[in-house]
């Protein structure tokens, strides 16, 4: 038997040709303009082309594609895609048990996991009216500020890449490397650590993690400074990032940033003081904010801030109390109906819950609020006139993660 | 806070305003929405100038679409809940001229329980496909494993199984009606299985030999 030669097609058929469905790769869209802006966005003036950036970029942090819209080497419009790294995490929280969703919000923000797995816990004490036993407290609060150093000396290590220079990035992994070694004699992974639990936390600290963290600590201040000297006042890089990405005062607030973007203008908005949960109240630390709201200020202001972590390990340390790190709960766990927001500050900003129990021991709905999210959008004006290389200085001072962005 | 609140915006909350923790809860129409948000916003004793959050809710029985404020001068969130949105229609004023940074999280409620901003330019689907035709989050939308939800809510749907490929088509629940039986909202017997009901001729007609 062969085939009817009339049966053949090849792709040069112009017919199969239309049939061909588009990508998701396409800048073009396939299907008509759904709104207003989509469709004054692809219609491309003279002299203007469109561009994807992604979405498998480096710079992009992730899986993000922007399709950019260029004069030449100038941003005219741009238009980010989003969607590939989405799991729909809610809903997967709404099937499972509380319990469940601490695993499954633990992949959200990748570079710093233990704060978005601490989301359905906080949620579910705060609707249960759970009192956590204190060295859990202090446990917690020593993981967070470890995380949130290692994920801040990726992001200085990151923003100097993606300009260019190769060798902080070495020094960032150099330090992150430290404190995920560390972490992972304490909770038994590196990346995704599943540490916390609603009512304390898994596992006691332990020799090996104190004898690694008291190792780091004696160090960690002189190689942050290193780390800074490099970059402070290396003329190519405060060149490359001073009065980039201006966000002003009123911009930040209009677009919900929150985090290093938001005190960069000047707004000393951080959860840890501004909705005290934990134990933050009892330990010392102030709140770094500078002024000028570009690049430049939002690297130093991560600098500031590594400082300010490293304040409060040193207390937790010394005022670590005794006692149990889980509280007595019933293995399935119900939780009384209500409606509850939590909050906590994250390296990115005001990592953000909003879940309400029916008083079954599944969330009825757990929406997850992801700085970054908030944070990318901002991306649209800030590089809208200026050139194609700033996108990337404006985006990694941004310091979006995708998978907390796409969930 | 919460006198304040009150005072400025008593006749447009549906309920008074309630201190829950450290959140304050104002439930408005959605008519009275940008009402509210402005002044909330604007308002020199509130100063709500940060968006927090904002999201859609389905409960089931209407749609609700969640803001939550936060002002330097007050110590306490604001949950605004614009309450009372048909299931088959819901339709809100959109706050993207008051925020503009609230254009992506309507999108993303746009995207997820079909949720129309009025006024936002850009509502279109931010994560699902251009081509998706459902909403995802909506409480309507069933995963394969749903049907423990059914009988038993706060049961681990891990001691329920029911083969995913019928969770899809109709709601199968395993009750005393026999595998396969289908019931209605209220218990009430809808179908039995096809296959129950074509045995049993089957088996008289088959005394001819071949």
């Amino acid at each position: 038997m062969t085939t009817p030669r009339e049966q053949v097609r090849s792709l040069d058929d112009p017919e199969v040709m239309v049939q061909t469905p588009g990508t998701i790769y396409d800048t073009i869209p396939p299907l008509t303009p759904r709104t207003e802006r989509e469709a004054e966005f692809y219609d491309v003036g003279d002299g203007e082309m469109l561009v994807n950036l992604g979405p498998q970029h480096p710079s992009t942090h992730g899986v993000l594609r922007v399709v950019l819209k260029i004069d030449g080497e100038k941003i005219v419009d741009l238009d980010p895609v989003m969607g590939y790294l989405h799991r729909g995490v809610e809903k997967i929280c709404e099937h499972g048990d509380w319990h469940h969703a601490i695993s499954n919000t633990d992949p959200l923000e990748y570079a710093a996991s233990m704060f978005s797995e601490s989301l359905p816990v906080l949620s579910a004490e705060r609707l249960l009216e759970l009192e956590v036993p204190r060295r859990a407290e202090y446990i917690r609060v020593l993981a967070w500020e470890l995380n949130r150093i290692s994920s801040h000396a990726l992001f200085i290590g990151w923003l100097a890449l993606d300009l260019g220079g190769i060798t902080p990035i070495l020094y960032g992994f150099g330090e992150r490397d430290e404190i995920v070694e560390m972490l992972a004699s304490l909770t038994g992974q590196k990346l995704l650590f599943n540490y916390m639990r609603i009512g304390g936390v898994n596992g006691d600290l332990n020799h090996d993690f104190l004898s690694r963290l008291g190792d780091w600590m004696s160090r960690a201040g002189a190689r942050i400074n290193d780390q800074a000297t490099l970059m402070n006042e290396n003329e190519i890089f405060v060149n490359r990032t001073k009065g980039l990405g201006v966000v002003s005062r009123e911009m930040a607030l209009q677009y919900g940033m929150s985090g290093p973007p938001l005190r960069a203008t000047g707004v000393p908005y951080d959860v840890r003081r501004a909705h005290p949960y934990s134990v933050y109240p009892e330990l010392e630390f102030d709140i770094p904010v500078r002024s000028d709201g570009d690049s430049y200020a939002r690297y130093l202001l991560h600098v500031d801030e590594i400082k300010q972590s490293l304040r409060i390990i040193d207390q937790v340390l010394h005022q670590m109390p005794d006692g149990p790190v889980m509280a007595k709960l019933p293995r399935l766990l119900r939780v009384p109906p209500g409606r509850a927001f939590a909050a906590l500050e994250s390296p990115r900003g005001q990592y953000a819950v909003y879940a309400v129990s029916d008083g079954s021991d599944q969330p009825f709905r757990f929406r997850i609020h992801d700085p970054s999210f908030f944070n990318l959008q901002a991306v649209v004006p800030l590089t809208r006139g200026h050139l194609l290389a700033d996108i990337m200085a404006i985006m990694a001072s941004l310091d979006p993660i995708m998978g907390g962005i796409d969930k | 806070m919460l006198t304040t609140l009150d005072g400025r915006l008593g006749d447009r909350l549906v309920v008074p305003a309630e201190a829950m923790g450290d959140t304050i809860e104002l439930v408005v129409r959605p008519r009275d929405l940008t009402d509210v948000m402005r002044t909330l916003r604007d308002d020199g004793a509130l100063r709500f100038e940060l968006l927090a959050d904002l999201c859609g809710v389905d409960t089931g029985l209407t749609m609700q679409v969640v803001y939550h404020l936060w002002s330097p001068l007050s110590a306490d969130w604001v949950r605004v809940i614009a309450d009372g949105l048909s299931r088959d229609d819901p339709r809100v004023p959109s706050v993207v001229q008051l925020w503009p940074g609230a254009e992506w999280a309507e999108r993303e409620a746009y995207d997820m329980f079909g949720i129309e901003f009025e006024g936002n330019r850009d509502l279109r689907r931010i994560y699902m496909p251009p081509d998706y035709l459902s909403f995802p989050l909506r409480k309507d939308f069933a995963l394969a494993d749903d049907a423990s939800r059914g009988t038993g809510a706060g049961i681990r749907h891990a001691e329920q199984p029911v083969a995913p490929a019928e969770v899809r088509l109709a709601p199968v629940i395993r009750s005393s009606a026999g595998a396969g039986a289908v019931l209605g909202a209220d218990g009430e017997l809808l179908a039995l299985a096809a296959s129950a009901t074509d045995e049993a001729p089957a088996v008289d007609s088959g005394e001819e030999p071949a």
